[in-house]
């Protein structure tokens, strides 16, 4: 049986029966520790019922749904769904302890309401392992996202006052003809983004080997600039144990207190970063 | 006792981290009785993009291929990661990353 995937343009996902699409999915919030079928109430997206589906002594989270992926153009709506997402795989942490936070939109399918089913526990048999081990991995842990930042503007005035290349080049300049002076001026710009980087790199460094101390594992992620004059120059994602929390927590303060530099500290979040592929 | 930092979870600060976790993060699942969204741009990839706002620092020329190399490194960690499932592989190519 074939599967069209819907890519309307509007707001509201179409519903399942104007595609003749007739298999059953079940939408994976997430993997927990549990051995019962259980309900966690209509907490879902759209107001689904949320309930667990048990293999042995670990169970999806899931509700029901057409076999066709959540998809919208709509960023608000998508927004509520991921945001509801994210409170039913908190429910379920909040109850459960252990949790292994499935993707926005990963649904499974089945012919029937009974092969989806079934389906979804010859994965869960078949992955056994390779979920408990995951489970092991981050059992007692929480994700944290730590973000460090400079001033764009503090950073190169420092550096223009304690590189003594630099600052030559910048006496230098006020002594030459306007024409001149603008090419000395381009290399001096030159100068200091490569300083800058540099510095960047060993702050970087530093950060990354001081976080690292308190954390059990740490992933790098993509730096990202939001802030105009601030650049974000180490942006981790942290598994740390619940104990650690506030050693981080200190390392951080300090690290905020240095001149120029700014850190956000968020979490604690369900171990999204640290739970890979099945 | 020492100054400490408390992490933030207040909900427009950080909803942006929301989404880059639950949209590009979470557990994987390669099998076919999952619906593939393979082959189309995935909502998640073009939303937080668009949230995050471009607003980059690339008029500066900085950190680009600085980003990139960081980047290249922690994409064969999760090699590393995959490949072996052990800690040991992760924390040296951890340490690789730093002691460049």
């Amino acid at each position: 049986m074939s599967l069209r995937i819907q890519q309307s343009g509007k707001a509201e996902r179409k519903p399942a029966v104007e595609t003749n699409v007739k298999e059953e999915g079940r939408y994976l919030y997430c993997i927990v520790e549990a051995r019962e079928r259980v309900s966690l109430g209509e907490i879902g997206i759209e107001g689904k019922e949320v309930y667990t589906l048990p293999y042995e002594d670990i169970c999806a989270v899931v509700h029901n749904c057409p076999a066709q992926p959540y998809r919208s153009d709509d960023h608000e709506l998508v927004e509520a769904w991921v945001i509801t997402h994210q409170k039913v795989v908190e429910a379920a942490w909040g109850r459960w302890g252990v949790v292994l936070p499935l993707s926005f939109d990963t649904i499974v399918k089945g012919e029937t309401a009974d092969s989806v089913e079934q389906n979804l526990k010859i994965w869960l048999e078949q992955e056994y392992q390779n979920l408990k081990m995951k489970m092991e991995r981050v059992r007692g842990k929480a994700e944290y996202g730590v973000q460090v930042f400079w001033d764009l503007r503090l950073a190169a005035q420092d550096l223009t006052e304690t590189s003594p290349e630099i600052k030559k080049l910048d006496e230098e300049i006020k002594t030459k003809p306007r024409g001149l002076a603008y090419m000395y001026r381009q290399k001096l710009e030159n100068l200091i983004k490569k300083g800058m980087e540099t510095k960047a790199d060993e702050c970087f460094k530093d950060f990354y080997l001081r976080i690292r101390k308190h954390a059990h594992d740490v992933h790098v992620e993509k730096t990202k600039n939001t802030e105009p004059g601030w650049q974000m120059i180490l942006n981790l994602s942290c598994l740390v144990h619940k104990d650690k929390c506030r050693e981080l927590g200190e390392e951080l303060d300090s690290i905020n207190q240095l001149k120029g530099f700014s850190v956000r500290f968020t979490g604690p979040w369900p171990p999204y970063s640290f739970v890979g592929s099945a | 006792m020492r100054a400490t930092m408390e992490p933030t979870r207040s909900c427009h600060a950080t909803l942006v981290d929301l989404l880059d976790r639950v949209l590009d993060k979470g557990l994987i699942i390669h099998a076919d009785i999952i619906i593939s969204v393979a082959g189309v741009p995935l909502i998640g990839v073009n939303l937080s993009a668009a949230l995050a706002g471009m607003e980059t620092m690339l008029q500066y020329g900085l950190m680009k291929d600085w980003d990139e190399c960081i980047r290249s490194q922690e994409t064969e960690h999760r090699r590393a990661l995959m490949a072996t499932g052990s800690r040991e592989a992760i924390a040296q190519t951890n340490l690789a990353s730093v002691q460049r």
